[in-house]
């Protein structure tokens, strides 16, 4: 019975957690469909507030490694590759290792470094000091004033974010490209759009979307769950991190053979 | 305004505090909750203003139920309710001025009027030279007096208010006092106030609870 239950233990815990974040994902969007119009501009200035720093602070580091990734996933490539006409499957590279894989999955891990640690540690010292509380007791509803607004900061962030990773990415490529082969940007760009699809756009925004929720609503479980030391603050925040990373670890691994196996 | 049936909850270490609390507390009533730390003064007042889920019992504030249920969520829109912490409790990423704010824009009130209101709930507590400050840049006092303005500018219906007289010095008291002094008046107010001072609201009418903090557990040698 005993190592039923230390068996069952974790796997009751694993389930709780699932729960929870099930719960703070619905109760969000059925307070977010709630709010009132005079409510939008309280909410409106979180939002930007969120994108300011998960986006646009973020936007030269993202744009610095993504050029260098770029640049060199085709150092690489031609290293190994040529003689066997590198040159030919430059834009098949970028698409696969780049814009499917890499783009998404770095942007969501450097999310993740960034805010996703930081709303866990900002609420757990919400939580400690009772302003969570002080706002559910004066009418602020915490679902629309802090839940909602990360969300769709994390959410607006990530897009813009992988969009500009992957045109860094890409300028990175051409650059080698360039260099290397003398290739052309007209030929570049023709070369990554043939071997671009539909589907490739449908997964990565299907990404987006699940990676923000998965980023935003990990951090929140683990930084309101904080109730009595600041100690569990840094707990909470290797807790997020790890958790998140697993979490958009296994949700591209899910959308990848969803769209490519 | 307050009806409570049953309620048993614990203190944060999961010692039991109180059993089978029954309470009223009529519209514009006014109720005095007195006893040493650690009785369970502020989280009865947290389990009245639904940030804190009681272990069992029933808890409705004017009429809705918020226990068992959502809690303060219950109230959001259909009640004003003010509740001044005894510490913290303030936005520490807001000015004081966005703090006693927020709740108002959040109710959806006109620019004007949030303005109008702030302004003069920080002016009567004597916070206007430092309302654009952080909570972390002012003192402990100006902090206690922000949760006082932040109720005031609601012009609440129900007023919670945990140890606000806790550490004033005379004048800061008596600024305080007073304003206490016309909640407790006002008709259209309900007023509860935790304190250790069984005689913290002098002259006024008043119900009191006296809380008793059950004997703390023996250890096993």
């Amino acid at each position: 019975m005993v190592f039923l239950a230390r068996l069952g233990a974790p796997v009751r815990g694993f389930l709780e957690f699932l729960g929870d974040q099930g719960h703070l994902v619905l109760q969000t969007l059925r307070h977010g469909f709630l709010l009132r119009s005079g409510q939008w501009a309280v909410v409106g200035a979180q939002t930007k507030l969120q994108i300011r720093f998960t986006g646009l602070d973020a936007a030269l580091l993202v744009g610095g490694t993504a050029l260098l990734l770029g640049a060199v996933t085709l150092i690489q490539a031609f290293s190994q590759l040529s003689g066997l006409g590198a040159e030919n499957y430059i834009g098949t590279l970028m698409v696969l290792i780049i814009l499917r894989e890499l783009g998404p999955l770095l942007t969501a891990v450097l999310v993740i470094g960034r805010s996703a640690t930081a709303i866990a540690a900002e609420l757990g010292a919400m939580q400690l000091n009772g302003e969570v509380d002080a706002l559910a007791a004066h009418g602020v509803n915490p679902y629309q004033y802090l839940l909602l607004p990360r969300w769709l900061g994390a959410l607006l962030s990530i897009f813009a974010l992988v969009v500009f990773f992957d045109g860094a990415a890409l300028a990175g490529g051409f650059l080698v490209a360039r260099l290397k082969y003398g290739i052309t940007w007209g030929f570049f760009l023709e070369s990554v759009r043939q071997a671009l699809s539909n589907l490739d756009f449908a997964a990565t925004l299907l990404k987006v979307v699940l990676f923000a929720g998965a980023i935003t609503f990990h951090a929140c479980h683990f930084g309101l769950r904080i109730r009595r030391s600041q100690t569990e603050i840094p707990q909470a925040v290797t807790r997020t991190v790890v958790s998140a990373l697993v979490a958009v670890f296994i949700i591209d691994g899910l959308v990848a053979a969803l769209f490519y196996f | 305004m307050i009806q409570i049936r049953g309620l048993a909850f614990d203190s944060p270490e999961g010692r039991p505090l109180m059993e089978g609390l029954d309470l009223d507390v009529p519209r514009g009533g006014n109720l005095l909750v007195s006893g040493v730390s650690g009785s369970g003064k502020s989280r009865l007042l947290k389990v009245m203003a639904g940030t804190e889920r009681p272990r069992r019992g029933e808890v409705r504030i004017a009429g809705h139920l918020i226990w068992p249920g959502d809690g303060a969520l219950a109230l959001a829109g259909r009640l004003r309710m003010g509740f001044a912490f005894a510490a913290g409790g303030l936005l520490s990423n807001l000015s004081l001025e966005d703090n006693v704010a927020l709740p108002l824009r959040f109710l959806g009130l006109p620019p004007v009027e949030v303005v109008r209101r702030t302004g003069a709930a920080l002016e009567r507590l004597g916070l206007g030279p430092v309302s654009r400050l952080r909570p972390h840049a002012i003192s402990g006092t100006a902090r206690k007096h922000a949760n006082l303005a932040r109720v005031l500018a609601l012009e609440p219906e129900l007023v919670l208010l945990d140890e606000p007289l806790e550490g004033l010095d005379a004048a800061d008291r008596a600024l305080a006092l007073a304003l206490i002094q016309a909640w407790a008046g006002d008709p259209a107010c309900t007023l509860v106030m935790a304190s250790e001072e069984p005689q913290a609201l002098p002259g006024l009418e008043a119900d009191y609870l006296q809380l008793i903090p059950p004997p703390l557990p023996m250890e096993s040698p």
